[in-house]
């Protein structure tokens, strides 16, 4: 053990006392944003549009949808069957102290036929890049976690695709462990943009693919951060927005949407769903694939959970209750979150033994083609300080 | 080594005196208590067979939530005994080993190594391995075992291998050279014999 606890005491008092001020903060604020709610729905969706567009291009937040922001929506039945697929990934970066350069996505993915009794069909994909054009790309540069992560999210996304495909007779929800909008091209400066814009031209047509398949599709946010329709309520206090002002100012700075939607939706309820302002979202837009979302209580203790859903679900009836029932039905034996993406995750997992053992292959196959693979010698020092386990009888 | 047989599992961990091996489903009869296995060891040129004393199931969090949950669907339950991983951990003890066609009673050179496929003991070879009474000193001495429900366990299976006519007097005989070690402790020795008998 290597750290010393007897130091760090002051500092975990500090961090508990912030931790305590933030959240006394947070309730004088919250009952505050409930009124809010309820007064923006008496503006409407046209003047809360109008005070958006007077915010201005930097404004970040939820724009309102055709359904009421102050309404919740009751769980809907579920269906008799249905299929309910979930994937998840994992990564190994490159490492310039391992024996050699790759990198190494591993997607797991579960379809469970709801209702027939049969045993689900798991996967465990995994795929190796250790070619220059994968490892260095456009730039020249080392691929960095921000890429190999956004093709992990593509390749989630095929294999979501690729198993609704196969699914017939029966309605189908997929489940990402994520949001929809592609996260790396949400970060991604100019320098590599025309890569990124391959990869999000690929997760966008696999979206298609699963919209043309019929199911439907849901990416699940679990306790989720972000303060979008904190930012909307916000409009309601300022009828005339200051473009210039920064988020820093908001009147509900440190609230955050699931605090708010844990004091309004019971187990089981949804809010009304509202659009995503991220600038990502109008190329989404573009190919009809707007993403929205909307703040659901899965079960257990205040368990808000933020789902997004393409235009095409959010504005079909029969899909929007296969996410709305569906994720509630997966959900109650794993405390609020759905059992299929607690098994994706399981079967995507790439642990230090499988690491380990998966290294012990590349130095042997090195070894047959005559080459003498080594580990750097800081690698090398890490496993001489490691734990080891001893067998007893 | 005998290759056609499927392998209970592999090995995860070992010293010379015994080892632990996992297997991801448990076959309905293999690994059991008291069943005598057997792994490769320095390159084949030796085969420990061992002898299992200890079998468990590893411990799961997500079973255990799904457990206490209650109101599982048919496709968890199924996923879950059909899908998931659940690795049984079974313990062997060492009793000897094989080299160039000899048994030898005592423990061998070098453990096998991990991942080394272990394998039943063929019933031909637990016949062979247990005509001779001298794999007992090694379970007797083995400290925090269950040793005499596993001499148990472990003798009527080497009866088994005999015609009906001759397994009593095979038990008999071995209640004798357990009598041997137990003279100290003759309640042991009569729960053993008891044993022996159901």
């Amino acid at each position: 053990m290597s750290l010393r606890f007897p130091q760090l005491l002051t500092q975990i008092e500090g961090l508990g006392e912030s931790a305590a001020r933030r959240a006394a903060e947070a309730a004088r604020k919250l009952p505050v944003a409930l009124r809010s709610i309820d007064e923006a729905q008496r503006i409407g969706r046209d003047e809360l549009t109008n005070r958006i567009r007077r915010a201005g291009e930097r404004w970040r937040g939820a724009h309102p949808t055709d359904e009421p922001v102050n309404v919740v929506f009751g769980l809907p039945p579920h269906p008799s069957r249905l299929n309910v697929i979930g994937a998840d990934g994992s990564q190994i970066l490159p490492d310039r102290h391992a024996p050699a350069l790759y990198f190494l996505i591993n997607i797991g993915s579960i379809l469970i036929e709801q209702g027939t009794g049969s045993a689900p069909r798991t996967a465990s994909e995994a795929g190796v890049f250790y070619d220059d054009a994968d490892l260095y790309g456009d730039s020249g540069d080392l691929a960095s976690p921000a890429w190999i992560n956004g093709k992990r999210d593509v390749a989630e996304m095929e294999t979501l695709a690729r198993l609704a495909e196969s699914c017939s007779g029966a309605p189908t929800l997929a489940l990402l462990d994520n949001g929809l909008l592609l996260w790396l091209a949400l970060q991604a400066g100019d320098q590599h943009r025309k890569a990124v814009d391959r990869l999000l031209a690929e997760y966008l047509q696999h979206l298609t693919r699963l919209r043309a398949s019929g199911v439907a599709v849901a990416g699940l946010v679990d306790r989720p951060r972000s303060a979008d329709v904190l930012a909307l309520l916000a409009l309601v206090l300022a009828p005339e927005p200051d473009p210039e002002s920064s988020p820093a100012i908001s009147p509900y700075r440190g609230l955050t949407d699931r605090a708010l939607f844990a004091e309004r939706l019971e187990p089981g309820q949804r809010s009304a769903r509202f659009v995503d302002s991220s600038p990502v979202n109008r190329d989404f837009e573009t190919v009809g694939h707007q993403i929205q979302f909307f703040y659901l209580n899965t079960g257990g203790a205040h368990n808000i959970a933020r789902v997004e859903i393409p235009g095409w679900v959010a504005e079909d009836p029969k899909r929007l209750e296969w996410v709305h029932a569906g994720i509630i039905e997966q959900s109650k034996t794993t405390g609020g979150f759905p059992y299929p993406l607690v098994r994706a995750h399981e079967l995507a997992v790439v642990t230090a033994a499988d690491r380990q053992a998966f290294e012990a292959m590349i130095e042997q196959s090195l070894i047959r083609r005559g080459l003498r693979p080594r580990i750097s010698q800081k690698a090398q020092t890490k496993r001489w300080t490691g734990a080891r386990r001893r067998h007893r009888v | 080594m005998v290759v056609t047989q499927v392998p209970i599992g592999r090995v995860t961990r070992c010293s010379t005196r015994g080892f632990v091996g996992a297997v991801r489903l448990p076959e309905p009869d293999i690994p059991a208590f008291g069943g005598f296995c057997v792994v490769e060891t320095q390159h084949g040129q030796a085969r420990v067979i061992g002898l299992i004393y200890d079998l468990s199931i590893e411990d799961d969090e997500l079973a255990r939530q799904m457990a206490s949950a209650g109101d599982l669907s048919r496709e968890q339950l199924a996923d879950a005994q059909t899908n998931r991983q659940v690795p049984l951990e079974f313990s062997a003890l060492t009793v000897g080993f094989a080299r160039e066609g000899t048994y030898h009673y005592t423990l061998p050179p070098q453990p096998p190594l991990t991942l080394a496929e272990v394998y039943p003991l063929d019933v031909n070879e637990v016949h062979s391995f247990t005509e001779r009474f001298d794999f007992l000193p090694l379970i007797f001495g083995a400290d925090r075992l269950p040793v005499d429900d596993l001499l148990a366990a472990a003798l009527k299976q080497a009866s088994l291998t005999y015609p009906e006519k001759q397994r009593l007097p095979y038990l008999v005989q071995a209640g004798r050279e357990c009598a041997r070690f137990m003279a100290a402790d003759l309640n042991r020795l009569e729960n053993l014999i008891r044993s022996l008998q159901t």
